[in-house]
């Protein structure tokens, strides 16, 4: 409770770190901001050639079909790989001057929110341009969606920033695993693959209902399965609460192991 | 009421011989990661009461600055307790989170956000940061063109705004120019007048002496004296003294050489007008310093003398010599006497010491005494600065 208050008094902190991100990420480059929008269209090209043009997919738009779940892939992703490296990239700071520690992967998870907020523009943008229909009833429930993915991002940014410090070759393990976490999760494939009595296990990753929520939104135009997200919930949840015990612990000593 | 409460303090820190936090290290060789427990600080206790200005002393590695971060709360207690009352400020680093590539202003922002202030509170500081930084036809150009003076100032105007209730400073106080170095000097003391609790590390002994109401000497991870300033620093100078004499063993194989050297100095010492030597004497009294030497005529040339007046905190507040005086050169007998007259010693109260030499005149030093005669000035009236420029007062009834 005393640290959401103390994060609360350090908000302009935070808000000042997510602009930076957010203009750092492309500075000096010619197109500066518009990167923020280009990335995402010009990746959503080269899937729909390969997956349209030559390793043609039975999925109808399957372009579609794995951009929906790709988004939030890596936001995800981003805390394993960015995330991880937060505190350390930090470290003069954390050595020399105080603040909440906890700031840093905060911070870190809205300005990558923000980046998948700008993907999705460019989705709309797709939907609306290929007339692929968006069903408005459904849309609402993009915000619980992201809401749940939000807790479960920011549990995972705490975790993993915080053991690296300790642990350096996470750093390296993270590139890795979150490969390995792409294809456990339903974002190349649909959930259709997964053998029927591996689904239960399946769904145990947080990231497997997320994916299939949004892909119901977006693609299948239609409300998400409550139940699945209710799931997704729950172990957001418990992620958060692990992510924040751990960094509570381990962030005492960042300015003497750094 | 007490700002910071300092319960049995104590600090060590681990030194790992091997340092590896990789996990090749920990799978293979878990036993094999030796370190050492090296304690910092080893049971402090200390209450600073709200608007107090309270200086660390001690020599390097006494502990000083790790009590700072562990007041900051950068650093964490391994057991006793720190208790602050109030927001903490610290000036332990300057320019924290500074950018290159953004402008003097947004880096104010970032900076002064990292202190933990809101919008609306940069907001209304942002034209006195401005105006104390002296940088505002800068300020929409890249930190990454600045001098690193500019850069410091940018800092050190952000830090200072910050309005704490808790000031924390460590040795920083030594930011740009001198004109701008008087005047974060002059923030400072304003920040105290207004109430501010202040903590601050120094090496400089008389700046705490202008500052502080009380000094706290560490040593070895504890306090080993507190009080006010100017009980505790001729102890501690006393104890400096001491601890540098083994160093000072190289300056007596100096002395032996100087037998060797055609004149040198056999005694020096400060008489006050009635020809009584002395080690203390009241601002504005009068004093002589007698100089005696030997010398062989027939080998040393004409020399010059030279004078040096020091203050304990190594100002040279005084310095002159016989040749730039336009004086005769001295042609050495086999032993004599000089004497500088001081019709008034103008020196403010504390410690000061002379320096003597004896130069040919291309200055080769025939003779070089260092801190060749120590002594005290004292007086009633608190003066602050060097020496007292005589004046009255008029009008004043």
């Amino acid at each position: 409770m005393r640290r959401l208050r103390e994060l609360y008094q350090y908000r302009t902190m935070i808000a000042s770190f997510v602009r930076k991100d957010l203009k750092g990420r492309y500075q000096g480059s010619v197109l500066g901001f518009l990167w923020t929008f280009l990335n995402p269209l010009l990746q959503l090209l080269v899937y729909t050639l390969v997956f349209s043009v030559i390793l043609k997919s039975a999925v109808p738009h399957y372009y579609l079909h794995l951009f929906v779940a790709l988004v939030p892939w890596m936001y995800f992703a981003s805390a394993l790989t960015t995330g991880a490296k937060l505190i350390l990239d930090q470290k003069n700071m954390i050595r020399k001057i105080y603040f909440p520690r906890s700031v840093l992967p905060l911070a870190y998870t809205v300005s990558s929110l923000c980046s998948m907020l700008f993907s999705f523009v460019i989705v709309f943008a797709v939907i609306a341009v290929m007339h692929l229909g968006i069903n408005f009833a459904a849309l609402p429930w993009l915000v619980p969606v992201i809401a749940v993915q939000f807790i479960l991002v920011l549990g995972m940014n705490l975790l993993t920033s915080a053991l690296t410090v300790y642990l350096r070759d996470l750093e390296h393990i993270m590139g890795v695993l979150s490969m390995a976490w792409m294809y456990l999760s339903p974002v190349v494939y649909g959930m259709e693959f997964i053998p029927a009595q591996w689904r239960r296990v399946y769904l145990l990753n947080p990231m497997s209902p997320l994916i299939l929520a949004y892909r119901d939104i977006l693609y299948y135009q239609k409300a998400p399965d409550g139940k699945h997200l209710l799931l997704a919930a729950g172990m957001s949840i418990l992620v958060l609460c692990i992510g924040t015990a751990v960094f509570e612990k381990l962030q005492k000593r960042f300015a003497e192991v750094l | 009421m007490s700002a910071i409460e300092i319960q049995d303090l104590k600090k060590s820190f681990r030194i790992y011989s091997d340092r590896g936090s990789g996990l090749k290290d920990r799978v293979l060789s878990p036993k094999r990661r030796r370190y050492e427990q090296r304690t910092v600080l080893d049971g402090v206790t200390l209450t600073v009461k709200q608007g107090e200005a309270v200086g660390l002393i001690g020599k390097n590695g006494c502990g000083k600055s790790t009590l700072l971060k562990l007041i900051s709360r950068i650093l964490y207690p391994d057991a006793g307790s720190v208790t602050c009352s109030g927001r903490v400020s610290s000036l332990i680093e300057l320019g924290a989170g500074f950018h290159p590539d953004m402008t003097g202003r947004e880096n104010i922002y970032t900076n002064a956000s990292i202190f933990g202030l809101t919008r609306r509170e940069i907001e209304a500081r942002m034209d006195e940061i401005i105006a104390f930084s002296e940088l505002e036809p800068y300020l929409d150009e890249p930190v990454r063109t600045y001098s690193s003076g500019m850069y410091m100032r940018l800092a050190f105007s952000v830090a200072i705004h910050v309005s704490a209730d808790i000031l924390l400073i460590d040795e920083i106080l030594a930011v740009g120019d001198a004109a701008f170095q008087a005047k974060c000097f002059d923030r400072l003391m304003e920040i105290k007048a207004a109430g501010t609790t202040v903590v601050i590390v120094s090496h400089s002994l008389a700046q705490l002496e202008r500052i502080c109401d009380r000094t706290v000497w560490l040593d070895g991870g504890r306090i080993r004296a507190e009080g006010a300033p100017n009980e505790v620093h001729p102890e501690y100078m006393a104890f400096m003294g001491q601890q540098r004499k083994p160093a000072a063993a190289p300056a007596q194989t100096a002395a032996e050489e100087k037998t060797e050297s055609p004149v040198h100095f056999t005694e020096i010492y400060l008489e006050n007008g009635a020809g009584e030597r002395i080690d203390r004497l009241c601002t504005g009294e009068a004093a002589e310093l007698v100089l005696r030497y030997e010398a062989e005529p027939e080998a040393a040339e004409p020399v010059l003398v030279g004078l040096a007046l020091y203050r304990a905190d190594n100002v040279l507040c005084y310095g002159t010599n016989t040749e730039r005086e336009h004086l005769p050169y001295l042609k050495p007998a086999a032993s004599g006497e000089l004497r500088c007259k001081f019709t008034a010693v103008n020196l403010i109260a504390g410690r000061y010491w002379f320096d003597a030499a004896l130069r040919r005149r291309d200055m080769f030093a025939y003779d070089y005494a260092a801190k060749a005669v120590q002594f005290t000035v004292y007086n009633t009236i608190d003066e602050t600065g060097v020496a007292r420029i005589c004046h009255t007062w008029e009008g004043l009834q």
